[in-house]
């Protein structure tokens, strides 16, 4: 990522500690991950720790350390879900995608995580691809929920 | 106060005591991990759990998270309760590596100790363990960190007691993981307390590792001599090799903790090159042989040239018994008393302070914690006394303000004002803001002299990017309800220390109650103070030797080749010398140079006492009984089962006992005739110096005892009248070079440490950004600096927040800086070159 345009990520905090977490946030967004040397630029430019910065990149499941893939699928594996089969959802993905959870397709297609509930339990086992909720999944409803995904 | 009941035991205790604070109080220590006593609570680890039974709180709950309220009924023992706490213990023990044996904190493993107490024995939990990569976290301190239980003490110890933030907690949950962002070495010098507050072996001490187990180690209680703090510590020695340092509990010293130059630099105790055989020239004798031939000598010289002409250094890192044996020896023989201090200067500043400071402004360490407005001048408390930054910050961390004054680069872990100023403008500094402060009324009621000095100090300080910010400080200082001054010894001017205590007084006078904390040079300055009745200084001895008048030297425990500024002239004068006599335990230039050599021991291996800078009488016990290490006799292999009575190389003795024999040899017939015994010594002491009197010697482990000078007899505001105004005498043709300390690299005896060898920094000139443009140099170059005696070549450093007018430079061992023929030192500004 261009210093400019950390740069302009973090003038629009005011550059504050406690936006750190938004900043990182946005880097995210745009980067589908959070470069090294991306954050020992924040670390510098806004004399942060590195283990600090590290901290909040490392705490929160949202924020990846790793290259992302284009399309992230989210699969639920909170109590209902995992009740209702999430597992088996999970299995399937691995399987059709050829990888596991917590890494990306070499086509860089895809990146499959798995989640502890997102609130909607009534319509699980659920996966969230960028952002749609699919519920109600099964196995069969797989290649078919895939196939839109560039 | 509320009252509560444990165990059937009844206490009172103060507001906001945790449960776990009272029952230890009562001599019922709850399981803890995540609790230490020094770093509060956090509820981390739920090993604490109590059993509730009556009062505002009900069931089991945290005793470390819970006030100690009226009424309690609390029980530990409570089936319950005891119950929570061994499920506790089996789930933190689930990712728990089984390595115990291969583990260094084996044998003294908090975590341990509670698994066998709490009863846990047999692992239900059949999955994978969670592991982790460790990472390398420098030369003092092992990571290892799957044996991880998530108590946090490390990182609460690291970031938000000491204030350092390179080593953090990374990650979520039962991932968690505690280090740094990279492998690297860990930058604070506190680093080596994650290993005492660790309950399991994430953090070993790493040079000690693989020695032995805590049950193999003769273990005493010690003293750090690293620098004038006096910190406590534990030894541990085994093999007839000093092997490890902790620290140990103290009110009012260090508290649970110690710095790194402390923990790290005893390794002098076991050096290799560490002479010890007695030598004639270069010839290896035995001790009494040695002491023979130095008898004969002094006769000798004393007979020929008097008894004036045999001059004694002694110094301020030997004990209490060094220092006043070597005094007693030369009363009793009609020597010059012995010099404690490299320049009239030095010694002056020394003994002003120990005759300023009285038993009701001198503070502890654990005093200025609860200080609110902290003042320091000419202090570098990270490099010159580490563990008294540490003191600092939690006054910081409970709102205090601090400020220093002082010209060089001052880095604190925490945010203070610097105003930073050349050495000559400190005093008038200091005095505008107390003159802000306290109002004319104050000085008034303090009599004439006070009303002097408080009149002919200045009130404002001429620079005004300076006078601006201290506008603010006077405000804060108004307010404050215990300000603490702190003041150094090293950079300040001759009369800074009455400057400090004249300032404290004013403040007591205003605001009902004010400290005064000194910083000294060495471990014993303060006793070398007390001690020495005269001023006079190892310059005036290397004139005598000049003129002539001086034929004998003996040094006890004192290497002037290290602090001398001129090395040529002190060199020339030794080689003059007919008598060189020479007791140490460093392998120093000065007994390279011998003619007479005698081994002393270390404080490792004797029974001593030393005098803290607050005046604080304290006690070590020894830890082995010397010798060479068999590690460095054996090559590594089994030592040889040889049967002797000796101990090998454990000829070195206590230098006051080699003084003793020494002196009854040569005394003449009718004199006194001194015992070995250290009780009969201290007798002495405190006949010839009724302040020791109090010293309870004759206990096995003394407590502390204070021991001041001041009471009442000492005039007050002596330097009424002659403190000028700031910032007049600046000249812009010159630099004046301040020579200072860093927390690596410079103090004596923890320089001759292989580890913090490793860790010390390259020496560099520190320059301001106005000097260094006015010079055309650029941060990071090169430079040449011309002294009296020759040039000195290192790294110019630019830095922003140091006094401009002034260079500064470390007393480095890597930097051959003794080319200096006095001080001041001023140096031309277009002499510095690339």
């Amino acid at each position: 990522m261009e210093a400019s345009k950390i740069d302009r990520i973090v003038r629009q905090y005011g550059a504050r500690e406690s936006a750190i977490l938004a900043i990182l946030q946005d880097i995210q967004a745009e980067e589908k991950y959070l470069p090294r040397e991306t954050l020992e630029y924040v670390s510098q430019k806004m004399r942060i720790p590195m283990v600090h910065v590290f901290r909040i990149a490392t705490f929160y499941n949202a924020l990846s350390l790793k290259p992302r893939g284009r399309h992230k699928i989210d699969v639920c594996l909170g109590t209902a879900c995992h009740v209702r089969g999430g597992d088996k959802i999970l299995d399937k993905l691995e399987r059709d995608l050829g990888i596991s959870v917590g890494e990306t397709t070499k086509d860089k297609r895809f990146t499959l995580e798995s989640v502890h509930c997102v609130g909607c339990c009534s319509l699980g086992p659920v996966a969230v691809i960028d952002g749609d909720v699919h519920g109600r999944l099964s196995q069969e409803k797989v290649p078919g929920l895939l196939k839109d995904f560039k | 106060m509320p009252k509560l009941k444990i165990d059937g035991l009844e206490i009172e205790v103060e507001r906001g005591t945790k449960v776990i604070e009272a029952a230890a109080r009562l001599g019922i220590i709850i399981p803890r991990f995540c609790f230490h006593p020094g770093l509060g609570p956090v509820g981390a680890c739920r090993v604490c759990a109590v059993k509730f039974e009556e009062g505002p709180v009900k069931g089991v709950q945290m005793s470390c998270m819970t006030d100690a309220q009226d009424g309690m009924v609390v029980s530990t023992t409570d089936e319950e309760a005891a119950d929570f706490r061994k499920h506790v213990i089996e789930w933190l023990m689930m990712n728990h590596p089984h390595d115990c044996p291969v583990c260094d904190e084996g044998g003294h493993c908090l975590l341990q100790d509670l698994t066998v107490a709490g009863g846990h024995g047999i692992r239900r939990y059949l999955g994978k363990k969670r592991t982790y990569n460790d990472q390398y976290l420098g030369v003092f301190v092992q990571h290892e960190m799957n044996r991880c239980i998530q108590c946090w003490r490390c990182r609460r110890f690291y970031q938000e007691f000491a204030g350092y933030r390179d080593l953090g907690a990374l990650q979520i949950a039962h991932h968690t993981y505690f280090g740094r962002a990279t492998d690297g070495q860990l930058e604070s010098p506190f680093s080596g307390n994650i290993i005492d507050i660790c309950p399991t072996g994430v953090y070993t001490d790493k040079p000690s590792r693989f020695t032995g187990r805590r049950w193999d180690f003769e273990r005493g209680p010690s003293l750090c001599i690293h620098c004038s703090l006096g910190c406590h510590i534990i030894t541990s020695a085994r093999y007839r090799e000093m092997t490890r340092l902790e620290a140990r509990f103290s009110e009012s010293v260090n508290g649970y903790f110690i710095c790194d130059r402390g923990r790290y630099g005893f390794y002098y105790t076991n050096h290799p090159e560490r002479p010890r055989r007695a030598r004639i020239r270069t010839e290896e004798v035995s001790l009494d042989q040695a002491i023979q031939t130095a008898a004969q000598k002094i006769i000798q010289i004393n007979q020929k040239n008097g008894p004036k002409a045999i001059a004694c250094l002694g110094s301020a890192r030997s004990c209490v018994e060094n220092q006043a044996m070597l005094i007693r020896f030369c009363r009793v023989q009609g020597w010059n008393e012995p010099t404690y201090f490299e320049t009239p200067t030095m010694a002056k500043k020394v003994k002003r302070a120990v005759a300023r400071l009285d038993e009701q402004l001198a503070v502890s360490m654990r005093e200025i914690e609860k200080a609110d407005f902290i003042l320091a001048v000419g202090a570098d408390p990270v490099n010159e006394a580490p563990m008294l930054a540490l003191a600092m910050r939690q006054a910081f961390r409970n709102e205090a303000t601090i400020v220093v004054i002082d010209p060089r680069p001052v880095f604190l872990p925490f945010e203070f004002e610097h105003l930073p100023v050349a050495p000559d403008d400190l005093e008038p500094c200091l005095t505008a803001l107390i003159k802000g402060a306290v109002h004319r009324s104050a000085a008034e009621k303090m009599g004439e002299e006070a009303l002097r000095f408080y009149d002919t100090a200045p009130a404002e300080y001429p620079d005004a990017p300076i006078k601006n910010r201290m506008v603010k400080i006077t405000q804060k200082l108004r307010q404050s309800r215990y300000p603490v001054i702190i003041c150094g010894t090293s950079i300040v001017r001759e009369t800074t220390p009455d400057v400090a205590a004249d300032s404290a007084l004013l403040l007591r006078a205003a605001r009902g109650r004010a400290g005064l904390f000194y910083l000294m040079s060495e471990a014993n300055t303060f006793g070398a103070a007390l001690l020495s009745s005269e001023e006079g200084s190892v310059m005036d001895v290397v004139e005598s030797i000049e003129k002539g008048s001086v034929k004998g030297l003996m040094l006890v425990e004192s290497d002037p080749f290290r602090s001398f500024p001129d090395y040529e002239r002190l060199k020339q004068a030794v080689d003059k010398l007919d008598l060189f006599l020479v007791m140490d335990y460093l392998p120093s230039f000065a007994a390279r140079l011998a003619h007479l050599f005698f081994p002393t021991q270390t404080l490792f291996e004797m029974e001593t006492s030393f005098v803290n800078q607050e005046g604080r009488v304290q006690f070590a016990t020894s830890a082995y009984r010397g010798g060479i290490p068999i590690s460095q006799i054996s090559a590594g292999g089994h030592p040889l089962r040889v049967f002797r009575r000796d101990i090998p190389g454990g000829e070195s003795q206590p230098a006051w006992q080699i003084l003793a024999k020494l002196a009854n040899i040569i005394s003449l017939p009718g004199r006194e005739m001194f015992s070995l015994s250290k009780n009969e010594l201290w007798s002495w002491i405190a006949k010839e110096y009724p302040i020791f009197a109090n010293v309870p010697i004759a206990d096995e482990l003394p407590d502390d005892v204070r021991v001041h000078l001041a009471q009442g007899r000492e005039k007050l505001f002596p330097s009424g009248g002659q403190i000028r105004s700031g910032g007049l005498s600046r000249e812009n043709s010159t630099l004046e070079l301040v020579m200072g300390d860093w927390t690596f690299g410079t103090e004596e005896l923890s320089t001759y440490s292989k580890y913090l060898q490793q860790v010390e920094k390259e020496p560099c000139l520190f320059m301001s950004p106005k000097d260094a443009s006015m010079l055309g140099l650029k941060d990071r170059e090169r430079i040449t600096l011309p002294l009296d005696k020759g040039r000195l070549e290192m790294e110019l450093r630019i830095v922003d927040t140091m006094a401009p007018g002034v260079i500064v430079m470390p007393k480095h061992r890597q930097l051959a800086w003794q080319k200096i023929e006095k001080w001041p030192v001023k140096v031309a500004m277009g002499q510095i070159r690339k």
